[in-house]
């Protein structure tokens, strides 16, 4: 029990969930246009849809082309992570958590096994440590690379999504050297790593650094983010002040793209990220082609940090010595980390077991879907399409 | 009876022409955007080239459930993919394909090609409005809106050529390119306008609105499946084979050229602006609906009068 | 003014587009002919636990300690211990099944084991129909410990 009588983990039974009101009540969904008059027409986008990136269900209600309401349904994909992980033991829970942001596992391995370690008091070796940002940033731009391929095809243009495949396939294939598996990693143990890398492999990934700098991001750039039409369609579109997107909980490129230069990785160091020097790139309007430049240029920043890890990377053991059946004390931890697409947040309540109590996930998909109404509203059926695609959506992270 | 059996002959040439036509740009395209994006394309079927990838393809419409949706208008629904087809085979009795080569030289060719050539719009709205699904009724809308803003500059643009050769004729047209030279040159403008505009008519990337799949998931064709939607397709080939066509009559010389046959120079140039079209699809993002009004309106439709005046101007003054 | 500049940003950036995308058209396609060709698997890629065999013996290294099922954590993992005839334990598994189907690959059982039984194999193409076939017993692990290339990796060694 909490502070405030509320239960923080739900023991059994449907009966304690309170009825909330879902999108299929009456009332939700508008049906009258706003002079009285015209009658709105009510599209189901989704949970089968080209676009919706995965099964995101929008239910938008239009006046012609033009957008009036919309209302995402979410759950299409939930999974039950929450509740399974309280039954498993607290190793358990770092392979399992690729399965959020399948797009970007290692964040989320890194999230859940920085909070099982202060909970349990692990130190992890200083190689680890290194490793890990040099993993997390390679899983940035590995996913950012994803972002501009299926953004082009939100706005649709096919080829761009092919051409981030090709880079996108030569970054798996290194990750699948490191870690063994493409995309679900398991990479991340509590106190440290499952395994070290080869000095090959690092030679390996320098040079893919480069064809990434050189070769691919100017191709990009010159295919589809400077072409007019993506500027057109882009600039202007869905555009948050910064006080919406601090009242509704964005994060990441969308909260950047609005000016704040907030970054976890430099507002809240975690890791060893105070020992390198990037930027925060920053947009200005808060619209969604502000919220794509930002990813573009992370891109590039995550280049430039791996290149410092590569040269500091110490040398040592990347797993700490832990006991198999791992207790941490009775306590609670919110360990937070900075994902591709915003704040990946693990609140992690121990009580002494060899299981959680209570693991609550913050997904930066779930805070930026409510947004959409707000982004959205006002403008062509267009509009909401180019609006959901630069949220970078991940229905795994956001039903979970 | 010589006549009408003339007249059955030509009708089969143009329908196998069509067919095959449809069949060969199906194909390219295919492969032209593989090799885009650095893919082959088929492969499989029909040898290292894949080229029979088009006829398994036509086997497996053939063979799939003719499926109606329930509440749709059904007469409207059944009739909308051979409305669209019908104009796509029926232009082609005006392209003048060689210096003899043509099925009916019609002394408004023009004419009869743009009035035709509008029917389109018909068996899209037919179909959007009968299918009853709003994804194909708002694709139809679309469609309709693009289709008409856009007949106006394309229509536009090759009157300066009118005015040029002085006749509607498109075998005069193709002669007086003799003496004139292309008029691609002195009508550089009026290529672009038509060049846009006509890619706008075609429905295809960057203006293919009207089936926009990552916002309509098919549009007006949603609800098609089978044969039908293999008849959309055809028409959708053909109308790009037989603009490229116009294109190339009123602004590349039609059948001029060296050395090959009056024919032969017509096709290669028609597909080379096919490749065009194919390239640019395989390039660009989609406009949205108001930009593409913008462009239309604000844009396309000035430069076209301007350019209607700056001919007008040269005639007179020379 | 500002509309010419506009026109020649468009024409400027629809060159660009189309000169990348002509360019190309004409390099060599990264297509991979599946079935035919496999791309190669890296080294120490996992894809299934498998039960090695002692190669002196012909028998398993597995003594049927059971740390490997209580660290699955999808516990996918089944032993039955062996008994002789006075109902004794005897250090080998009478079964081990393997649902490879709730298996989410994360290595934690090969980290596990501390007598070097389970490894990581390689092979991918292990899709069924039925979800049965899904389950493995220690004779299929067996064999596919020994027609494909396994590796274990545990303890944060290099790889």
């Amino acid at each position: 029990m909490s502070d405030s009588g509320r239960p923080v983990r739900v023991e059994a039974g449907p009966a304690l969930a309170p009825h909330l009101p879902t999108s299929n009540d009456a009332g939700v969904v508008p049906t009258i246009g706003p002079d009285g008059e015209r009658k709105l027409m009510t599209i189901n986008l989704g949970p089968q849809h080209p676009s919706t990136h995965g099964v995101l269900r929008l239910i938008v209600t239009v006046d012609g082309e033009q957008i009036v309401h919309v209302v995402p349904d979410i759950g299409y994909l939930h999974r039950n992570f929450e509740k399974i992980v309280e039954r498993w033991s607290y190793p358990g829970i770092v392979p399992f958590s690729d399965r959020n942001d399948y797009i970007a596992a290692i964040t989320n391995e890194v999230a859940v096994a920085l909070a099982i370690e202060k909970l349990a008091g692990i130190e992890v070796p200083p190689r680890a440590v290194h490793l890990r940002v040099l993993f997390s940033e390679l899983q940035r731009i590995l996913s950012h690379i994803l972002f501009y391929g299926t953004y082009g095809l939100d706005l649709g243009a096919f080829t761009p999504f092919l051409y981030a495949f090709r880079e996108r396939e030569w970054g798996y294939t290194l990750m699948e050297k490191a870690t063994g598996a493409r995309m679900l990693y398991a990479y991340n143990r509590v106190g440290g790593l499952r395994n070290d890398v080869s000095d090959e492999w690092l030679a390996d990934l320098a040079k893919f650094l480069d064809f990434v700098e050189h070769k691919a991001m100017p191709e990009y750039m010159g295919l589809l983010i400077d072409n007019e039409i993506f500027r057109e369609r882009t600039i202007g579109v869905g555009k948050l002040t910064q006080e919406q997107a601090i009242a509704w909980g964005a994060a990441g490129p969308v909260l950047r793209a609005t000016g704040i230069p907030w970054d976890l990785r430099k507002n809240a160091p975690y890791l060893c990220y105070d020992q390198f020097e990037f930027d925060v790139p920053v947009g200005t309007n808060g619209d969604v082609y502000d919220s794509t430049m930002v990813r573009m240029r992370e891109i590039l920043e995550s280049v430039r940090i791996i290149r410092q890890v590569l040269k500091t990377l110490p040398n040592g053991p990347v797993l700490a010595k832990v006991r198999p059946t791992l207790s941490p004390a009775a306590g609670d931890y919110y360990s937070r980390v900075e994902g591709p697409r915003g704040e990946v947040g693990v609140f992690l309540i121990s009580d002494g077991t060899t299981k959680p109590y209570r693991l609550k996930w913050r997904a930066p998909t779930f805070c930026h879907l409510q947004l959409t109404p707000l982004m959205a509203a006002g403008g062509k059926i267009a509009d909401l399409i180019a609006v959901v695609g630069s949220y970078d959506v991940i229905m795994g992270e956001c039903d979970r | 009876m010589n006549i009408l059996l003339a007249a059955i002959l030509k009708v089969i040439g143009v329908l196998m022409f069509v067919g095959l036509n449809a069949y060969i740009l199906i194909w390219g395209e295919r492969k032209v955007s593989g090799h885009i994006q650095r893919r082959i394309g088929p492969i499989r079927v029909g040898g290292p080239s894949g080229i029979m990838q088009s006829a398994a393809d036509i086997l497996k419409l053939m063979s799939k459930e003719d499926f109606v949706p329930s509440g749709a208008d059904w007469w409207l629904w059944v009739l909308a993919p051979v409305v669209s087809v019908a104009p796509a085979v029926l232009v082609y009795l005006v392209l003048p394909i060689g210096r003899t080569l043509v099925l009916r030289n019609l002394n408004v060719g023009l004419v009869f090609f743009s009035s035709v050539s509008s029917f389109t719009l018909l068996g899209i709205f037919m179909a959007g409005w009968g299918s009853n699904n709003k994804y194909s009724l708002l694709g139809a809308m679309r469609a309709g809106a693009q289709l008409f803003s856009y007949e106006i500059p394309l229509i536009l643009s090759t009157i300066g050529v009118v005015m040029l050769a002085g006749s509607l004729t498109l075998q005069r047209i193709v002669a007086a390119q003799t003496h004139y030279g292309w008029f691609i040159f002195p009508q550089i403008v009026g290529f672009i306008v038509f060049f846009v505009a006509s890619v706008a008519e075609l429905n295809r990337t960057p203006f293919d609105l009207a089936e926009a799949e990552s916002e309509l998931v098919a549009g007006y064709f949603t609800e098609y499946s089978g044969m039908r939607w293999a008849m959309f397709a055809i028409a959708e080939y053909s109308n790009l084979f037989t603009l490229s066509a116009l294109g190339v009559t009123l602004f590349l010389g039609g059948w001029h050229g060296p050395l090959l046959p009056g024919w032969v120079w017509f096709v290669l140039k028609s597909y080379f602006l096919v490749f065009v079209g194919i390239w640019i699809r395989w390039t660009l993002p989609r406009v949205r609906i108001d930009q593409l009004m913008d462009l239309g309106w604000k844009f396309l439709f000035p430069v076209s009068v301007l350019n209607l005046l700056g001919t007008g101007l040269y005639l007179m003054v020379r | 003014m500002a509309l010419l500049g506009r026109i020649w940003n468009t024409a400027k950036s629809m060159f660009v587009g189309h000169s990348i995308t002509l360019r190309e058209m004409f390099t060599t396609p990264i297509t991979v002919f599946y079935p035919e060709e496999k791309p190669p698997m890296e080294r120490g890629s996992r894809s299934v636990p498998v039960l090695k065999v002692n190669e002196g013996t012909g028998l398993l290294n597995c003594v049927s300690c059971g740390l490997c099922e209580r660290s699955c954590p999808p516990s996918c993992i089944k032993i039955e211990q062996a008994l002789d005839a006075k109902g004794d334990r005897q250090s080998w598994p009478e079964a081990f099944e393997l649902n490879l189907s709730h298996c989410m690959v994360c290595n934690l059982c090969v980290e596990a084991c501390p007598f070097d039984a389970l490894e990581m194999a390689d092979v991918v193409e292990l899709c069924s129909y039925q979800v049965q076939d899904l389950i493995f017993d220690k004779q299929q692990l067996a064999e596919i410990w020994k027609t494909s290339r396994s590796l274990r990796v545990a303890n944060g060694e290099r790889l």
